[in-house]
């Protein structure tokens, strides 16, 4: 069985796969102020996670990596979640989503 | 894959339809309706004074729960289409990981219930 | 070569939507290139074989995640041009470290070659199968601790989110749906003849149906501790 990504390659999708990880972590270090960009640069790497999931899964012709993409879809989706409801609390307690203040939630 | 390339020809098809539907709806208004906006015409209609504020309103924090929980059962709608396909060849086993699987989140939903999430008001 | 050809479009789009996620000023715009990244990543999963991963990106991401983001950014109208602020200030030094990280990607790929072990046992699922009859096969069976730990995952998820998010506030009317449903015309209307020309509050103000009112609503929310069948209500003009 010839692997489905054959006429591609696998180092095609690991190079944008890699390009996306590294779009993830600029926008994380661009965006330091504003949480909710952080959170999709967030989705953005855990993308780039996926796709060399499928990408493997596909060239060695082993399943269990888009088994592993699935379970990955759900922690995303339960992290995005979890994260957008404490910024909802987070700007209702103090009326910004500053990062910077967020330090003030310690002690 | 050629083959797999090949399956989805008509979701293209689909789209390139969906497009081309679009696009008359959008195009035609701009082609055949008539458009002199000047500035009195499109600033917003405030009965006479002017606009107060954006006109962006904050929604309810209630929205947001709804938007929430239908995620957590869309997942696990997602997690019940390849069991509803398989499920001939998973067994009882299979059979019964799914039922676990449900009375987990079956728990989460009779919680939800109990806290009166469901309940609009 | 058409499998090559639609790579290629998928792949640069899905990385210019990504640059354009974290580069606009307006929030907006970033998650609706947030679902356009998510939509050509499902296509770079289609033409690696994993349909039904596609669809379930389409499905979840597309219609629940991204609509989940948008509605955090309209729920919290904030100022958004001051979080950008130091866009500029951080973008040289931000682009210096990427290219180092992304150069580094690239070496580390390029001389890189797989273990023999790992590839010895390949979990392949029975020939014939579709995509996700394949993946079917495997989760509920081989997979299942994994499977259980995202439903927990999931429970978590759910009930974190209610503890966050939901504030009793007490406001509204809830009613007791089946004493609602029992009520008769008997014990909810009242006809009164209003003699003409007189003040309304001289027959007693605005009048409340009956105690059924008070008996549907379910304790703790609005109008469930009037007293009085017939309450003046002070509406004076």
């Amino acid at each position: 069985m010839t692997p489905a990504i054959a006429p591609i390659g696998l180092g095609s999708y690991l190079v944008v796969s890699a390009a996306l990880l590294v779009l993830g972590v600029l926008g994380i270090f661009l965006n330091r102020k504003n949480i909710i960009i952080i959170l999709m640069s967030m989705e953005l790497i855990l993308l780039a996670a996926n796709l060399n999931f499928v990408a493997f899964s596909s060239a060695h012709a082993d399943l269990s990596g888009q088994v592993m993409v699935l379970f990955v879809l759900t922690i995303a989706a339960a992290e995005a979640a979890i994260g957008l409801a404490i910024v909802t609390v987070y700007f209702r307690n103090r009326g910004s989503i500053q990062v910077e203040d967020v330090t003030m939630m310690k002690g | 894959m050629p083959s797999v390339l090949g399956d989805y020809a008509p979701v293209l098809v689909f789209g390139a339809i969906s497009v081309v539907i679009a696009a008359a709806m959008l195009g035609m208004a701009l082609v055949c309706g008539q458009q002199k906006p000047y500035p009195e015409k499109v600033t917003a209609y405030e009965c006479g004074f002017e606009a107060f504020d954006d006109a962006r309103r904050r929604f309810d924090v209630r929205f947001y729960l709804v938007a929430i929980l239908f995620i957590i059962f869309d997942l696990e709608v997602a997690f019940l289409f390849p069991w509803a396909v398989s499920l001939s060849r998973i067994g009882l086993f299979g059979f019964l990981s799914m039922l676990g699987f449900l009375s987990v989140l079956g728990i989460g939903f009779l919680y939800e219930w109990r806290k009166g999430a469901l309940d609009w008001d | 070569m058409l499998a090559q050809l639609v790579f290629y479009v998928f792949a640069a789009v899905l990385l210019l939507s990504a640059a354009m996620v974290i580069s606009v000023r307006n929030p907006v715009h970033a998650v609706l290139f947030l679902i356009l990244a998510f939509f050509n990543a499902a296509g770079l999963f289609l033409i690696a074989g994993a349909e039904f991963l596609a669809m379930l990106l389409v499905i979840v991401y597309v219609g629940a995640v991204a609509v989940l983001f948008l509605f955090v950014v309209m729920m919290l109208d904030i100022d958004f041009t001051q979080l950008r602020e130091g866009l500029q200030r951080h973008a040289p030094i931000g682009i210096c470290v990427g290219g180092v990280l992304f150069a580094e990607l690239i070496m580390a790929l390029s001389h890189w070659t797989m273990a023999p072990a790992g590839v010895s046992v390949p979990l392949q699922a029975a020939p014939g199968l579709t995509n996700t009859a394949a993946l079917g096969t495997l989760i509920y069976t081989h997979y299942v601790l994994l499977f259980q730990a995202c439903g927990l995952v999931l429970l978590v998820a759910m009930i974190g989110a209610i503890v966050l998010t939901l504030r009793q506030t007490g406001s509204g009317r809830r009613q007791n749906i089946e004493k609602q449903h029992a009520r008769t015309p008997e014990e909810t209307l009242v006809l009164v003849r209003v003699p003409l020309g007189e003040n309304v509050l001289e027959q007693g103000g605005f009048l409340r149906p009956q105690t059924s009112y008070y008996d549907t609503a379910v304790p703790g929310s609005y109008g469930s501790t009037g007293q009085p069948a017939v309450e003046k209500e002070e509406t004076g003009a």
